[in-house]
């Protein structure tokens, strides 16, 4: 639909007005979860209104002390989880990725059409055996099932996405650089990676927050409160004191989605990019 | 690390030193992803088709029953019935509904509006933060019976609204409606394909008289058939393997009376609440069957509908 400079006033308003109507009842439910982290109990449930009557912390305090655990014990391994599934699939994708787009290699197609079939294969037909394996290898209730596999470039949407990428880049960089006798290696680390700085933040950013988000795997690997994820320790307020301590809950709710706001507030045009571009999941 | 293969590096060499130059750099990048690929993809994924053909507890070794779990499937499970059900009508409603709501905002974004990337980052917000617990739970508190959307409800018409998440008649649907405020990904995707459409046909059908609804279903609609095919496909393979919203609202049962029994969830409890690893395997490879028809499906039936420029 075009762009038209003399559009009318009346026209332009009823737009805006839709448009502002609409993200109102977006941001609605967001605004009233964050606000009711400072209402008292009785508060939650007889007020609409975003506004609190007062600014109340107790929530935080008593439930950042968690249950037997503390929520700052579910965030380090949150945190933990997440950064080494960045630095993970930025590495194995990246050199994965820069295989298919810039070296030549007998086979090469055969494995790409496959790399593109797996992320097509929904993982509740792998998730069985690899739950046996990672039990056999008694990785349950550690962090390593959840993190190994995004060293062996498990995600290979990533790699889709960095191939991609990397084909945009021109081919006489490498091409000059083999003439002057640079290895591969050099010229993935020293041209390619470098010129790929915004794919690259792009797949960490969502590696970071998906990562962080993901409930189905800590959900199956983390059994033991002091391995849980903020994930399960929100599910587990949830289950245990989330119907006597509403506040407390929406504190951590809130606390809990913290950073991936930080993020989206930092990585805005990136995120949005990324997902016009290539078409991201979520 | 070996040079790429160029003649002076492969003189003298024997044919094989020489095939090995050329393509191990190539095997060397590849190794995480090979190692990954057999050791995550390809062995569980045969290991799991041999293990829906078992009875297997985790316990014992598994024990082959032939065809049995898928028979049982077929003709004996009630709540795999359940499950499908409930998943295709998730589906066929979230689905849709989103992918037309994501229309209808790019639509509107599109048409040069002033504070644009502010829009946008707050209809994409929901979308980014919607896979959460947090979510999730709020979903759960704004339509449990006294919550804010009962609020609204008696503010607006007076009248005590029902309970949505412990009304089997309701549950699907406030996940539908979860599902559809997550519009925003799909809305990105479109307003990047509105934005390709070239403007002059416009300005041409306005010069021959076409009404913006006719430009509508004329212009607009054909030209954006790749990328709304494209958004169908996705949404629909996401749509089939929710699981979060379903399990924190039910807190894992897929209650109330198995209203909010994703076909995930179901999975999910013969797998680990009930050790039926073989079991749960064979209806993962069924998911993946019905997952594979839809795609099938889809590319197939997007030569009649889908339209490519070149």
């Amino acid at each position: 639909m075009t762009t038209k400079p003399n559009r009318s006033l009346p026209a332009s308003f009823a737009v805006h007005g839709a448009l502002l109507a609409a993200s109102l009842v977006m941001l609605y439910p967001l605004l009233w979860m964050f606000a009711s982290s400072f209402k008292p109990e009785e508060e939650i449930f007889t007020s609409a209104s975003i506004w609190p009557t007062a600014l109340n912390f107790d929530a935080y305090v008593r439930g950042w002390r968690g249950l037997d655990v503390s929520f700052g014990v579910f965030f380090w391994n949150s945190m933990v989880i997440s950064v080494l599934s960045v630095i993970g699939n930025v590495i194995s994708c990246s050199l994965a990725a820069f295989a298919f787009a810039r070296l030549q290699f007998r086979g090469k197609n055969f494995w790409f059409a496959l790399m593109l079939g797996t992320m097509m294969l929904p993982y509740h037909v792998t998730l069985i055996p690899q739950y046996v394996l990672f039990l056999n290898l008694d990785w349950v209730n550690t962090n390593l099932p959840l993190i190994v596999p995004k060293f062996l470039a498990a995600d290979a949407f990533f790699i889709f996405l960095l191939v991609q990428f990397f084909r945009g880049i021109p081919r006489e960089l490498d091409e000059a650089a083999m003439m002057d006798g640079c290895s591969p290696w050099r010229i993935y680390y020293k041209i390619i990676l470098p010129l790929s700085l915004p794919a690259l933040a792009t797949a960490s950013v969502f590696t970071f927050i998906w990562t962080w988000d993901d409930f189905f795997a800590p959900l199956i690997y983390l059994n033991d409160m002091g391995s849980y994820t903020v994930q399960l320790g929100l599910r587990n307020f949830v289950d245990s004191t989330g119907r006597s301590d509403w506040s407390g809950l929406f504190a951590m709710s809130s606390v809990a989605l913290v950073p991936i706001l930080v993020f989206f507030v930092l990585f805005q045009r990136l995120l949005i990019e990324g997902v016009a571009t290539t078409g991201m999941k979520r | 690390m070996t040079t790429l293969a160029s003649p002076s590096v492969a003189v003298g060499g024997a044919r094989w030193v020489r095939s090995l130059r050329r393509n191990l750099p190539g095997y060397l990048f590849l190794l995480p992803w090979l190692l990954g690929f057999l050791g995550l993809t390809l062995v569980p994924a045969l290991g799991s088709l041999y293990l829906s053909f078992t009875e297997f507890d985790l316990l014992r070794d598994p024990r082959w029953v032939g065809a049995a779990n898928y028979v049982r499937i077929a003709t004996d499970d009630p709540k795999f019935v359940a499950s499908l059900y409930v998943t295709f009508v998730y589906v066929a409603l979230s689905v849709p509904l989103k992918l037309a709501l994501a229309l209808a905002v790019a639509m509107l974004l599109n048409k040069g509006i002033a504070g644009l990337p502010l829009y946008r980052a707050v209809f994409y917000l929901p979308s980014l933060l919607g896979a959460s617990v947090a979510i999730a739970v709020l979903w759960r508190q704004l339509f449990a019976g006294n919550g804010l959307v009962n609020q609204v409800v008696f503010l607006l018409f007076g009248v005590q609204g029902p309970s949505w998440i412990s009304d089997p008649d309701y549950t699907l649907y406030t996940l539908v409606v979860l599902s559809v405020w997550q519009f925003g990904s799909p809305m990105i995707i479109f307003l990047a394909g509105l934005r390709q459409i070239p403007q002059d046909i416009y300005e041409a059908a306005q010069i021959d008289g076409a009404s913006k609804v006719r430009q509508f279903f004329r212009i607009t609609l054909p030209m954006l058939t790749p990328v709304i095919f494209f958004n169908a496909v996705v949404k629909t393979i996401d749509a089939f393997k929710a699981f979060t919203p379903a399990y924190i609202i039910s807190e894992g049962t897929g209650g109330p009376i198995d209203s909010t029994l994703f076909y995930t969830l179901y999975l999910y409890q013969e797998a680990f609440a009930y050790f039926r690893m073989g079991y749960a395997s064979a209806l993962a490879w069924i998911l993946l069957v019905i997952i594979a028809f839809f795609t099938a499906f889809s590319f197939l039936s997007s030569r009649y509908w889908v339209h490519y420029d070149d």
